[in-house]
């Protein structure tokens, strides 16, 4: 079985296997993807008919010019580079932690994973009522140490910050996890060899825990960066169906909602929809190209 | 270094000792095996010596200095592991440089030396790969040389061959022979292989049960093995016992009354038993039947039937296919006879007569 050549009886029924999960596929990604791709080059599109009178690029030149958009994207860069690396950052170090007291990790890994199965619209919920400027615990220790009040969610200079604040605390838990795998995966042998080699702890940690958990850090901050980019659900359920105070919150995902679902601009949907595409695709194909010289397997 | 330990005493959890009541000195520039079966307290010797494990209570010395209560990381000795233990994501010369790095020596330094340690033990063409490509031998290699990296005044190593195949275990075992007679340091090897260490050693420390069952230079431990233990675990064949009461009436002649009455067990070993008596240093005459004849390769085995006990030679290739029955000779080189605490009361001086 081994050895069996490829044959066309053989690849015939390996195309059978394949079969029902092939049609999932084809129907609900690819067929929608092309089809978005190709939404976001209509120029002259009847919805109701689906007639499509003439193509080009207008939608994208649209864009170029919208003011809103370019706060969208604006936004968004900002979130990403807020979210992913404290997250990045904080979910191994509250790791490093539980991995040094075992005997309560158990009671914080539970603690830590609570948000991750927890649906976002409760979690909107409690920190709607977190925030809240005049009862709200945030403000509350923000003043024991001296910080006056702040309207967090109806402030536009404090409300992406707190968009920020609340994402970081929704991703640690699964993160952790996934940092606790990757520490128990490495050897003790190498903590003990570094050791006899002389190295303290801190050098034991940047040369031995930093470089063997690289695949995790890698994954965790793809990961982040790609879930961040389409960050939508959180906004909607924080601030109540608006992008947060003036648009201070509207991102790339909320801005194809609103020309989608309230203004109807279907072709321009599409093409903010390309756009995030190309941002996420480009920003990956960094990390890739970092991964190369920084990540070892 | 010398290292001496002083009523060292090691438990892991509190209750059963693991190691009991250690005391021994290693001498400066020596190559020294901890030899013994699986759980007998080597590696946990090793791991003490290193300050990876701290003593429960005693004292262990490197040369005059106290160290019992300094770390793995103040004791700065070279170790190299059992699955060598080599930075996976680092080249061969950032691992054998890595211990000169977090001393913060130059990097330009520190690669100079690595290339010398690395042409020590023959690796110098393969500084650029990372550990994953190497060959087993070559990685124990690099082990070795990560080890000797920081110039230690101790070298540790722990099972260092037991991953290698048979071949390349008696080429290595040589190897670290050669680079231990060049560097001149103190060496440590831990092995449960006792041709390993009867072929590298200067000395040999066979553990047993957490305790030192006996310390001195490989020919002594085969020929003049102070317990049972010792005797039966070093030599291939493994030595035949029996009772010595079964022997009694052979010997009563050659040995000592007071000594015959606390005899316990025999020790014979399989090269003892020779068909004739060419004088050389005969003990006795025995009369048993010849049972069974197998012969592999260069080794040729015999087992003899003598008074219902089955005893093994490798001395009798010439004799006659159809004998079945005759005198045997037990020379006194190879006779060892042990008390009820397995203590050897009589043999082992053959040399000396």
């Amino acid at each position: 079985m081994i050895n069996e050549k490829p044959t066309l009886k053989s690849t015939g029924k390996a195309l059978l296997y394949l079969l029902p999960m092939l049609v999932i596929t084809i129907t609900f990604s690819i067929y929608p993807i092309i089809n978005s791709l190709l939404m976001s080059f209509y120029k002259d599109y009847n919805f109701y008919t689906d007639k499509v009178g003439s193509w080009g690029l207008d939608n994208f030149v649209y864009l170029w010019n919208d003011p809103d958009f370019h706060l969208a994207v604006r936004n968004t860069l900002i979130f990403v580079a807020g979210v992913v690396p404290i997250t990045v950052v904080l979910s191994l170090i509250i790791a490093l932690l539980l991995n040094q007291t075992k005997w309560v990790s158990g009671l914080f890994r539970t603690v830590y994973f609570l948000p991750f199965v927890t649906s976002t619209v409760a979690i909107a919920m409690v920190w709607n009522w977190i925030y809240q400027p005049d009862y709200g615990l945030m403000n509350y220790f923000l003043g024991l140490v001296g910080v006056h009040p702040i309207d967090w969610l109806n402030d536009p200079h404090y409300s992406l910050l707190a968009l920020i604040i609340m994402t970081i605390w929704k991703d640690l838990g699964f993160n952790i996890i996934l940092f606790l795998v990757g520490l128990n995966n490495i050897d003790a042998g190498y903590y003990r060899a570094a050791e006899i080699d002389g190295a303290n702890a801190w050098q034991r940690f940047w040369n031995v825990t930093i470089p063997m958990i690289s695949p995790i850090t890698f994954l965790v901050s793809v990961n982040g960066v790609i879930g961040s980019f389409k960050v939508f659900d959180q906004i909607f359920a924080l601030f109540q169906g608006k992008p947060g105070p003036g648009k201070a919150d509207l991102t790339i995902v909320y801005y194809l909602y609103e020309k989608f679902y309230t203004e109807y601009k279907y072709p321009i949907a599409a093409a903010s929809g390309v756009v995030l595409f190309g941002l996420i695709l480009l920003v990956t194909l960094v990390q890739l190209w970092y991964s190369r010289k920084h990540v070892h397997y | 270094m010398k290292v001496t330990f002083k009523d060292v005493r090691l438990s892991y959890d509190g209750k059963t000792d693991t190691l009991k009541q250690l005391n021994f000195t290693i001498p400066d520039g020596a190559l020294v095996s901890l030899l013994g079966p699986s759980g007998g307290g080597k590696t946990t010797t090793l791991n003490l010596i290193s300050g990876l494990l701290p003593a429960t209570s005693g004292q262990i010395f490197f040369g005059d200095t106290d160290v019992t209560k300094q770390d793995a990381l103040q004791r700065k000795v070279g170790m190299v592991f059992q699955n060598y233990a080599l930075y996976p994501h680092l080249s061969v010369r950032d691992n054998i440089a890595f211990p000169l790095k977090m001393q913060h020596v130059a990097k330009a330094e520190r690669y100079q030396k690595a290339e010398e340690l690395a042409k020590l033990v023959h690796v110098d063409d393969q500084l650029n790969k990372k550990p994953g490509e190497l060959s087993g031998g070559q990685q124990q290699r690099v082990a070795i040389a990560r080890a000797l990296a920081k110039s230690p005044s101790l070298l540790l190593l722990d099972e260092p061959l037991s991953n290698l195949d048979a071949r390349l275990r008696i080429e290595m075992r040589e190897e670290i022979r050669r680079i231990q007679r060049e560097t001149g340091v103190t060496t440590i090897f831990v092995t449960h292989d006792q041709d390993e260490a009867l072929h590298i050693s200067d000395a040999i420390m066979v553990l047993n049960d957490g305790r030192i069952q006996q310390f001195s230079t490989p020919t002594q431990l085969y020929d003049r093995p102070e317990n049972l233990f010792v005797a039966k675990f070093i030599g291939e064949p493994v030595i035949n016992t029996l009772p010595a009461e079964k022997l009694a009436a052979d010997l009563t002649n050659h040995i000592d009354g007071d000594i015959l009455v606390r005899a316990e067990t025999a020790g014979i070993r399989s090269e003892a038993i020779v068909p004739n008596d060419y004088g050389q240093g005969v003990l006795t005459q025995i009369h048993a039947s010849l049972h069974q004849a197998q012969k592999y390769g260069r080794e040729a085995t015999a087992t003899l039937d003598y008074q219902g006990e089955t005893l093994l030679s490798t001395e009798l290739a010439g004799l006659p296919r159809d004998q079945s029955e005759g005198d045997f000779f037990l020379t006194r080189a190879g006779f060892f006879l042990f008390d009820n605490r397995g203590e050897l009361i009589y043999g082992g001086d053959a040399d000396d007569q």
